[in-house]
């Protein structure tokens, strides 16, 4: 039932702008990709070119190795469910979900038959008879969910689903959502630009800036080895700290970076020749690899501004004597305040280093199993 | 006085604006309630001076009169014909329109609409002699088709139309479009029932437009079996003083104005909705 998409060099303009240019994207059957950005990167419209909502200006798509760009929505075989959910607001959740099944002219105990049994999963039978004006929020996200069920689509196609649900809700149906997956084992593209749906939803991540696609690859990939500095500054939160390089040198062990104020630190990173040492480098460090040395301690000196006491742990923004931020962790019974001078540590481990054209090095070769 | 807690809805009552608008009521009444205080009066005792309106006795007989007279009925019955008709004829145009012109991209659209609209600014005096000779020359004078015609065309319910299917979010036909649905039952099923409160609306003015329109069946309907009550109880109006059968002709007019009743109550709420220009739902 469900199938693979392979996207192949798909550009998009409007009018003059080029909104993608020359996307390739190969997703698995039953694979759960997420395509992630900041707004207005072209998310909503490469997924609508899958839906066959947008006209593709070049490339082509095909869903289970049959061309699908040039049939109609309907008969693309996919489903899609909208932020806005978009029900017909004058049709019970029964005639909702039912009604693409009754345009194919499928039998109405059929239709029935898969209303009752998608509406069961969705503990939304109860509902049936209603209208969407009398559901909450959450529920009409069910509905849509619903409707697109009962279509047995060979992919899923969600477009920032979860964006008009309140906190509590959007936990709560990501996972209920990666439960559906794992049960229909359907392929699913999910749009959004919400960082955490993406790492906790995603087999594959699809990182998307400025027209192209930014990076492909598992969550962990994503966040441990981001492939430009972009990715690394989108993805995480508290964000990455960007230092500057003052001066590099490669040595027989790796590369010698001076931070100016924070320190020359020796790292394991090996670079390719093509990258210059020296000129335009900085360094990203994520908040978990700066520590908070304990009182006594020896460490970077650096000055808390801003200390966030999240229970399992502290946030601690820093700004360094030469003026940069950065941003390190503490222990969560820590009792930091503001304005107090504290000592730090970077793991050299754990830095992730920029060429001025972007790119990003790393000395973390990736997780570990357990 | 001690300070006291403000009160936002003391704001509601303003005792000099209630008592004002009181009066205004009243006056606006006043003669609907003198029309019917007339026709429940005896036609002699009247002609000696309408302030018998204020005194007994009062009686039905003009409404048995009425119930007598079969034309009357027939007056009704055309004006019957004539209001339906206007009213769905303007309902089926009106929504094709104005989905075409709200939700259907083709050459010229912009152009067209803006044509339509321009009938928004042509008063009917301005046509209506060249519509009277086209009528003549098609055979339609005394036809109930030719007093529905002239009504089918309402600009206003085109833009009505339009500007209701425009309102419809996008989602909802990108949505149909991925549940296969064909484009006439995108229309008919998914499109149309989303604009019953303007089909209300527009239904609702226009039953009542047509229903009391004077001056085209006037001119049209030249037999007296083909007059509308309008024309029709206008016609049995003596003179301008009408001193005779003031009670009878009383009671024809309330008569006439029983479907308009009729229309208020039933839709009352649609009324409100569609003068508060859709604020209050
Ligand atoms: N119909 C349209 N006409 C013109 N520009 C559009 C249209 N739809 C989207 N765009 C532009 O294309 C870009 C990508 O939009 P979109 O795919 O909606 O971004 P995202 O979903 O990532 O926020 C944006 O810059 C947006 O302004
Ligand atoms: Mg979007």
């Amino acid at each position: 039932m469900s199938a693979s998409i392979e996207i192949r060099n798909v550009t998009k303009r409007y009018g003059g702008l080029t909104v993608l240019e020359d996307i390739s994207l190969s997703i698995a059957a039953g694979e759960f990709v997420v395509f992630l950005g900041p707004s207005g990167c072209g998310k909503s419209t490469l997924l609508r070119m899958v839906a066959g909502l947008e006209a593709l200006d070049g490339g082509t798509i095909d869903l289970g190795g049959t061309r699908i760009d040039t049939l109609p929505p309907g008969k693309r075989g996919v489903a899609m469910v909208f932020q806005s959910y978009a029900l017909y607001p004058h049709m019970t959740v029964a005639q909702n979900m039912g009604f693409g099944l009754e345009n194919i002219g499928m039998a109405r105990e059929d239709i029935a038959r898969r209303v009752t049994a998608a509406a069961d999963v969705l503990e939304i039978a109860h509902l049936l008879d209603r209208k969407p004006a009398k559901l909450s929020g959450g529920q009409r996200q069910r509905v849509a969910i619903g409707r697109a069920i009962v279509k047995e689509p060979k992919a899923f196609l969600f477009d920032e689903p979860l964006s008009n649900l309140d906190a509590a809700l959007r936990g709560r149906t990501r996972l209920e959502l990666a439960q559906l997956h794992a049960r229909l084992g359907s392929t699913m593209i999910f749009v959004t630009h919400d960082q955490v749906e993406a790492m906790t939803l995603a087999d594959r991540i699809v990182v998307m800036h400025n027209r192209r696609i930014e990076q492909i690859g598992t969550p962990m990939e994503i966040y441990r080895r981001p492939a430009t500095r972009f990715v690394a500054g989108f993805v995480g939160t508290p964000a990455i700290s960007i230092l500057g390089v003052k001066a590099a040198e490669l040595g027989p062990r790796g590369l010698t970076v001076d931070l100016g104020s924070a320190g020359v630190l020796q790292t394991r990173l090996q670079l390719p020749v093509a990258v210059p040492a020296a000129g335009g480098l900085e360094i990203g460090i994520r908040p978990e690899d700066v520590t908070v040395v304990p009182p006594g301690g020896d460490g970077i000196p650096a000055r808390a501004e801003v200390v966030e006491h999240l229970g399992e742990r502290t946030l601690v923004y820093a700004r360094l004597p030469d003026g940069q931020q950065i941003t390190a962790e503490a222990d969560g019974r820590s009792t930091l305040r503001a304005g107090t001078e504290v000592k730090l540590r970077l793991d050299p481990d754990a830095l992730h280093l920029f060429a001025a054209d972007g790119r990003a090095f790393h000395v973390d070769a990736g997780g570990y199993d357990g | 006085m001690a300070p006291r807690t403000y009160r936002p809805e003391a704001l509601n009552t303003s005792k000099g604006l209630f008592v004002l608008a009181c009066l205004l009521a009243v006056v606006a009444m006043a003669p609907i309630a003198w029309i019917v205080g007339l026709s429940l009066k005896d036609n002699k005792a009247l002609m000696l001076g309408t302030e018998a309106v204020f005194a007994l006795p009062y009686t039905l007989a003009n409404y048995v009169n009425l119930i007598g007279s079969s034309q009357v009925f027939g007056w009704f019955f055309n004006s019957l014909v004539v209001a339906v008709g206007e009213t769905v004829g303007v309902l089926v145009l009106s929504s094709l329109a104005g989905y075409a012109f709200g939700r259907l991209e083709f050459p010229f659209r912009r152009t067209l609409f803006v044509l339509v609209l321009f009938g928004l600014a042509v008063p009917e005096q301005a046509v209506i002699i060249a519509r009277h000779q086209m009528f003549n020359w098609l055979g339609w004078h005394n036809t109930h088709l030719g007093l529905i015609v002239p009504g089918l065309t309402s600009a206003f319910g085109v833009f009505l139309m339009t500007q209701f299917f425009r309102a419809i979010p996008k989602e909802i036909d990108e949505a149909a479009l991925l549940d296969n649905t064909p484009p006439f039952r995108l229309f008919w099923r998914v499109m149309l029932p989303l604009t019953l409160p303007a089909q209300a609306t527009l239904g609702i003015f226009t039953f009542l437009h047509a229903w009391n329109d004077y001056w085209w069946p006037l001119i049209s309907a030249t037999k007296k079996e083909m007059f509308t009550l309008t024309v029709g109880i206008a016609s049995s109006q003596t003179n301008f003083a009408q001193s005779e059968g003031l009670g009878f002709l009383s009671a024809q007019a309330v008569f006439a104005s029983l479907p308009v009743v009729i229309v208020y109550i039933l839709f009352q709420r649609h009324i409100v909705t569609a003068v508060s220009g859709g604020a209050v739902k």
